[in-house]
C-alpha cells in the first residue's frame, strides 16, 4: 500500500512535535560541526553527511522505545546514532578516532556500535546489516522481550541479495522487525531509476506478503506515524514491515564528491524544495507551535553542545597503538601484541 | 543403540559424539539453538544433528531456507543479543555466498566495536573430499578460515575430540568455526578409516582450544597434521616403523589458536618436519607450520617437506582425486625424504 499523504502535525501531540523538531535540528547542527572539523582535517577517513535524511531519522528515533534495537545500515548514519541516544561527545570522539569513542577508535563514522543503547552498528558492507537485524529480532522473539528491531538501508543496498534474503527470513519467522529503506535517489552516483525499473522499493515486500509502505521521508510526522504503526504491529506479533522512506540527498555521497552525475541546478533545486529541516522549521513556526525566537534559542543551545563535543574530542587522547592488538576476540589468543620478536 | 548402554564410556562415531555435546548443551542452556539446512527433520546430511529435531522441536532446531546469508547473518545478530546459536553451513565450499556475514560481521564485530560486543556463535561445517564429489563439494579450506582474524577454528579428528571440542566451542564467548570431516563422521555410505571411532565419556567435558595432541610419540621425524590426515599419518607411521623409522604424529586439533609450543617442541626433538594438509599447498597450513619452524627452530631443523593438495581444484574421477589428495604413501615418501 502506497501512501502519499502528508499528515498535519495536528495528528500528533505537541510533545512529539517538539521531539521531532529537536532531533532534526540536533542532527543538522551536529553535522555542520562535523563538516567544519572534517574541513580542518580533524576527522580522518570519509564522512557521509545526513543532510536531507533528518526527518526520516528523527521520525524513526522518536517512534522507538529505548529498548528497541536499531540496526543501522547504508551510509548516512550519524543522525541514526543521535536519535538512538548516543551523546554528541561520544559520537564526535569516535569520528575523531579517539580512545574515548564507543569503539575506542576502531570503528569510526560508519561502524559506531553501542550495545548498551541497543544500537547495532557494524554492517557497513552495504546491504549486509539486514541479516543480523533478523537475528536480533529472532532473539527478541525467542526470549519474548517485547522489543522490536528497526533496520535501515539505502536504496542502493536493496540490489544486494542479502537484503532480500533478510526479508525471506523475517517473513518466514514472522519476526518483530521493521525494515526501512531510505531512498534518496542515488547509490553514490547511480540514480535509483537507472538501477531498478520499479516505482517503489516498498514493492520488494509484496511477494512475501510483508506489509509495505512508501512515504515522504522528508516529513517527520509521516515517518513517525508509519514507523509507530509498524512497531506496534511487530510488538503485537504481527511480523515484519517494509517502509520506503523517500528522502533527498542534499550533499554529495561523501564530502569531496564532485557530483559530476548531477547538475548544480539539480542539486540546488533539491536543496530548496526538499530540505526537511527548513521545511519543518517553517511549518512549526507558521502553525504557532514554536516562536522564531524559541527556535533560535534551541539552535543556540544545540550548537553549544556541539562545540563542547568537538572540544571533548580534541582533548581526548589518541588510542594507544598497543590497543590495536586488543579485542580481536573476547578471549585473547596467544601472541597478540607481542610483535614479531 | 549407544543410549541403552550402561557404561560411562562407550565407543561412539564422531557424528554421535558431536551431536551428544550439542544435545547436552541444549538441555543445560535455553539460549543454545541450532539453525541449518536439513538439520531438523533430516538430522543433517552428514549426521551432524541426528535426532536433535525430535528432542528439541522446531523452535530450537530450525530448518532454514537455502539462504546462507540470511541464516548465518541471523546467527550473528542473535549471538550479539545474548543467544548461543549453532549455525551449520552444509558444505564449507558454500562459504562464498555468505562470506560477508562470516567475515565482515561474525569475525569483526568484536574488534570493530572496541570489545563492547561479542559473538558467541558456533559455525559448523562439513569439510573434505575422498568421495568423488568434485571441486565444489570437496574442499577443507582450513587455511582460508584460519588466515582471517577474529574467529577460532576447530578441526576434530576423533569422536573423543569432537565431543570435547564441541562443548568448548558452544561455551566459548567468541565465534568458533567447527569443521568436521565427512569421512570421519562414521556414515554408513562413507566408511571411516579406523581411528575416529573412540571411547567417549557420557558426561560433558571440555577440550581446551590451542592444545595439540601427540597421537604417537617418535624420535626420528615429526608429522604435523589435522582432520582425516591424522589417521593417514598414523597408518604411514605404522608402516614406517616396520623399517625402523620412529615417527611422531601431532594432531593440531585447533588451528586458531595454534599450539605453537607443541609444534616447536617436537621439531626441536626430531629436527625433521613433514606437514600434511588436505588443503591447497600454497599460502596454507603447511606453509604456516613450516614458517613457524623456520622462524623459531631453524638451528634444530634438518629438513622440511610439505604434503598437500597441489594447487588445482579437486577433481571428480577416482584416479584424479586420488592423485591430488595426499595418501598414506605420499606421507610415507615425505618422511623417508626428510631422513635422507
Amino acid at each position: 500500500m502506497v501512501s502519499d499523504t502528508n499528515p498535519h502535525f495536528e495528528d500528533v501531540d505537541a510533545e512529539t512535535v517538539d521531539e521531532l523538531l529537536e532531533q532534526m535540528v540536533r542532527i543538522r547542527r551536529f553535522e555542520e560541526g562535523v563538516l567544519d572539523e572534517f574541513s580542518e582535517g580533524s576527522v580522518p577517513g570519509f564522512v557521509h553527511l545526513c543532510h536531507g535524511h533528518e526527518a526520516s531519522h528523527a521520525g524513526m528515533g522518536v517512534a522507538m522505545q529505548p529498548d528497541d534495537w536499531l540496526a543501522v545500515g547504508g551510509s548516512r548514519l550519524h543522525g541514526q546514532y543521535i536519535v538512538k541516544g548516543v551523546p554528541f561527545d561520544e559520537i564526535m570522539a569516535e569520528l575523531f578516532g579517539k580512545a574515548t569513542g564507543p569503539n575506542g577508535g576502531k570503528g569510526g563514522s560508519m561502524h559506531l556500535a553501542d550495545v548498551d543503547r541497543h544500537l547495532y552498528g557494524h554492517a557497513a558492507t552495504i546491504g549486509s546489516g539486514q541479516n543480523p537485524a533478523a537475528g536480533l529480532a529472532l532473539a527478541q522473539q525467542m526470549r519474548e522481550t517485547g522489543n522490536v528491531v528497526l533496520s535501515t538501508i539505502g536504496d542502493g543496498g536493496t540490489s544486494r541479495g542479502s537484503f532480500h534474503t533478510a526479508l525471506v527470513f523475517a517473513a518466514a519467522w514472522n519476526l518483530p522487525v521493521v525494515y526501512i529503506i531510505e531512498n534518496n535517489g542515488f547509490a553514490i552516483s547511480y540514480s535509483t531509476q537507472q538501477q531498478v525499473g520499479i516505482d517503489s522499493l516498498a514493492d520488494y515486500g509484496k511477494p512475501l506478503n510483508i506489509p509495505s509502505y512508501s512515504i515522504d521521508g522528508s516529513d517527520p510526522v509521516a515517518v513517525y506515524e508509519t514507523i509507530s504503526e509498524a512497531i506496534t504491529r511487530a510488538r503485537e506479533g504481527g511480523g515484519p514491515t517494509l517502509v520506503e522512506s523517500r528522502v533527498t540527498r542534499l550533499r554529495g555521497h561523501f564530502e569531496g564528491d564532485k557530483q559530476a552525475y548531477r547538475t548544480e541546478e539539480e542539486a540546488r533545486e533539491s536543496n530548496a524544495e526538499r530540505d526537511p529541516v527548513t521545511n519543518f522549521q517553517e511549518r512549526v513556526i507558521e502553525a504557532g507551535h514554536i516562536t522564531a525566537e524559541a527556535y533560535d534559542a534551541l539552535v543556540d543551545e544545540i550548537d553549544d553542545e556541539v562545540g563542547a563535543a568537538i572540544q571533548f574530542a580534541k582533548d581526548s587522547p589518541d588510542p594507544a597503538p598497543s590497543t590495536a592488538y586488543e579485542d580481536v576476540l573476547r578471549l585473547p589468543l596467544y601472541g597478540q601484541g607481542e610483535g614479531d620478536a | 543403540m549407544a543410549q541403552t548402554q550402561e557404561a560411562a564410556e562407550r565407543e561412539l562415531t564422531m557424528s554421535r559424539a558431536m551431536v551428544e555435546a550439542v544435545a547436552q548443551e541444549m538441555r543445560e542452556d535455553d539460549d543454545v539453538f541450532l539453525m541449518g539446512e536439513d538439520v531438523a527433520d533430516y538430522g543433517g546430511i552428514f549426521s551432524s544433528a541426528t535426532d536433535l529435531g525430535e528432542e528439541f522441536g522446531h523452535d530450537r532446531v530450525m530448518d532454514v531456507p537455502i539462504s546462507e546469508t540470511s541464516y548465518i547473518g541471523a546467527g550473528v545478530g542473535a549471538a550479539q543479543a545474548g543467544m548461543r546459536p549453532i549455525v551449520e553451513l552444509m558444505f564449507v565450499d558454500f562459504f562464498g555466498v555468505a562470506m560477508d556475514q562470516i567475515y565482515n560481521n561474525m569475525a569483526k564485530n568484536t574488534y570493530m566495536s572496541g570489545g563492547s560486543v561479542n559473538v558467541p556463535m558456533v559455525l559448523t561445517t562439513a569439510v573434505g573430499g575422498t568421495y568423488n564429489d568434485a571441486a565444489q563439494h570437496s574442499q577443507t579450506l582450513y587455511g582460508t578460515f584460519a588466515h582471517l582474524p577474529g574467529m577460532k577454528v576447530v578441526v576434530p579428528s576423533t569422536a573423543y575430540d569432537a565431543k570435547g571440542l564441541m562443548h568448548t566451542a558452544i561455551r566459548d564467548d567468541d565465534p568458533v568455526v567447527y569443521m568436521f570431516h565427512k569421512r570421519l563422521m562414521g556414515l554408513g555410505w562413507m566408511p571411516s578409516p579406523s581411528g575416529p571411532k573412540t571411547d567417549v565419556p557420557e558426561d560433558a567435558y571440555e577440550i581446551p582450544f590451542g592444545e595439540a595432541d601427540v597421537k604417537r610419540e617418535g624420535s626420528d621425524v615429526t608429522v604435523v597434521t589435522l582432520g582425516l590426515h591424522v589417521h593417514r599419518a598414523m597408518a604411514a607411521a605404522d608402516a614406517l616403523a616396520d623399517d625402523g623409522i620412529d615417527t611422531e604424529v601431532l594432531d593440531l586439533r585447533t588451528l586458531v589458536p595454534l599450539d605453537t609450543d607443541a609444534v616447536l617442541d617436537s621439531v626441536r626433538k626430531t629436527g625433521r618436519l613433514v606437514v600434511v594438509d588436505e588443503d591447497y599447498r600454497s599460502f596454507g597450513v603447511t606453509s604456516e607450520i613450516a614458517a613457524l619452524a623456520a622462524e623459531h627452530a631453524l638451528d634444530d631443523l634438518e629438513a622440511v617437506q610439505r604434503v598437500a593438495i597441489p594447487d588445482v581444484p579437486i577433481p571428480y574421477a577416482r584416479p584424479l582425486e586420488d592423485e591430488v589428495i595426499p595418501g598414506v604413501d605420499d606421507i610415507e615418501a615425505a618422511v623417508r625424504a626428510v631422513r635422507e
